[in-house]
């Protein structure tokens, strides 16, 4: 007996709990998944690579995780009948199994449906900075059951969707433009006027800093030790941040190059006259 | 200076300077302006260099805007019904694109204008555009050609109520630009109501004119949406 004999006899053989299926039929069941998942992976790439840059990430994600899954799920309808599981049977079955995976599985239902609504009512988007149950940073991916975080530190954080959409949401960047501010002290011999005119001629530099809605600049508080500045500047949201670290030094830097300049705390003593 | 040029050349145009040079298919690119310098290698045994305006609103960083906001130094009232034209200028960018017959690859953007953003709309809803500001013309202006282009603007009022424009709102991806010695657009601006109307612009090559690179076709990005619906305001 040779070796292709000695195969065909395996293949042939019966496989008792598989109701009379063979190995042979478990193979071909084998070699669809696997044919399914190598065909899913390409047409994803080819997804991808046709797709980039022609819609929005957050789109191509979707739809490369319904092209990938849909064709896996495709591959194994049309295995199931080689391994004696029929479609309609697995229906009932799957009506009562429905129940019991159900219970068993709350949680991971309440996530999925959490994932829908997210991605349906689109409070964030991949590549948004946010906060979500006080862990900050830029969203890398909404899955079905989880939405992953690169906080700024770099740190991988997996949250569950249904955390997700039950929690506050702060997206730092849903709208086109934000407003952010300082607090600068000055002197109370200095001219709070020409300091906020050399601010604003400051701020007119910066190409982010938008012309409108325009900043706004004014004495908030005269101080214990200063006359304070209340200074709101309005951004693009997707530059904010470096405009935010960019101008609080400038902002210094050039008062002081102005003879302004921004005191320590002090306090005026009076020493009282052992005579009086 | 805009134009086509082979992968060999010298520009020195007032604090400007662009030079690609090398031997037959290892070339340098360099380009100084004033503080801000370039450099670049190229291996092409073919190819061109193209020098052309591109839609501006890509510096100091891309991605910020796709609008542009022209700010008319004083408003101008439309009567009901009124067709015309008028000019206006608008900021010029300056890309600068390696092409052969497969492919289009940008390497450079400057600009002689100093970049300023601003808000159309409220912050909640409303779109960062590049602002700039023009005086409106009757007739074709005077240019600094490298730092200024011309808008043709068609207008027409189709409101029933006379309307103040004092800024008008264009869409990058829609924006066609050409060339000769001086950059160039077609626009239209529909007012529908007294708050409302569209800026779309026009495609047909005007005469001893080329046509500009489109960033976006170049960047491989497909244009959908083209008109600007301008739902907040004129002033």
């Amino acid at each position: 007996m040779n070796v292709i004999e000695l195969l065909q006899d395996l293949m042939n053989q019966k496989i008792g709990f598989l109701g009379g299926r063979t190995y042979g039929d478990v193979l071909v069941f084998l070699i669809i998944i696997i044919f399914s998942v190598i065909i899913a992976k390409i047409v994803r790439i080819n997804v991808r690579r046709t797709l980039k840059e022609k819609v929005p990430l957050t789109t191509l994600n979707n739809v490369e995780k319904i092209v990938y899954y849909g064709i896996i799920l495709i591959g194994f309808i049309v295995a199931l009948p080689k391994i004696g599981v029929s479609l309609s049977g697995l229906l009932v079955a799957g009506g009562i199994l429905g129940i019991v995976i159900g219970f068993a599985s709350q949680t991971v239902v309440s996530n999925l449906i959490s994932g829908i609504f997210l991605m349906i009512e689109k409070p964030i988007k991949v590549g948004d900075g946010v906060n979500i149950n006080d862990v900050s940073g830029i969203v890398e991916d909404i899955r079905v059951l989880s939405t992953t975080i690169r906080t700024y530190d770099g740190i991988y954080v997996r949250i569950p969707n249904e955390k997700v959409f039950s929690s506050n949401i702060q997206n730092y960047v849903a709208h086109g433009a934000r407003r952010f501010g300082y607090k600068i002290g000055i002197r109370y011999k200095d001219d709070a006027e020409k300091a906020i005119s050399i601010i604003k001629d400051l701020l007119g530099e910066n190409p982010f800093v938008l012309k409108e809605p325009s900043p706004t600049i004014f004495v908030e508080e005269l101080g214990e030790s200063s006359v304070n500045l209340n200074i709101k500047i309005w951004a693009p949201s997707s530059v904010w941040y470096s405009v935010y670290t960019e101008m609080l030094w400038k902002i210094k830097v050039t008062l002081e190059k102005e003879g302004i300049e921004i005191p320590f705390p002090q306090r005026v003593i009076w020493m009282g006259n052992k005579e009086g | 200076m805009f134009g086509k040029y082979d992968l060999d050349l010298k520009i020195k145009e007032k604090e400007l300077e662009i030079v690609v040079e090398g031997n037959k298919k290892k070339k340098r690119y360099y380009r100084k302006k004033g503080e801000e310098e370039v450099e670049k290698f190229i291996y092409a045994k073919e190819g061109n260099l193209v020098i052309c305006p591109v839609e501006p609103v890509n510096l100091p960083k891309e991605g910020v805007s796709e609008y542009l906001l022209v700010e008319l130094d004083k408003p101008f009232v439309i009567e009901p019904g009124m067709k015309g034209n008028f000019y206006i200028k608008f900021p010029v960018e300056i890309g600068v694109f390696l092409v052969n017959r497969r492919d289009v690859e940008r390497i450079d953007i400057f600009t002689f204008t100093k970049p300023k953003y601003t808000l159309y709309g409220p912050p909640e809803r409303g779109v960062v555009c590049r602002w700039w500001k023009s005086v409106f013309y009757d007739e074709k202006p005077e240019l600094s050609k490298l730092y200024e282009g011309l808008m043709k603007v068609n207008f027409e009022n189709s409101y029933w109520e006379w309307v103040e424009i004092k800024k008008i709102v264009f869409r990058a991806f829609d924006m066609k630009l050409f060339y000769n010695e001086h950059a160039y657009m077609y626009s239209f601006l529909k007012i529908s109501g007294k708050t409302v109307g569209e800026t779309a612009f026009g495609s047909r090559k005007p005469k001893d004119m080329e046509e500009s690179i489109d960033l976006y076709q170049a960047k491989g990005i497909k244009k959908f949406e083209k008109k600007f619906f301008m739902e907040w305001g004129f002033k």
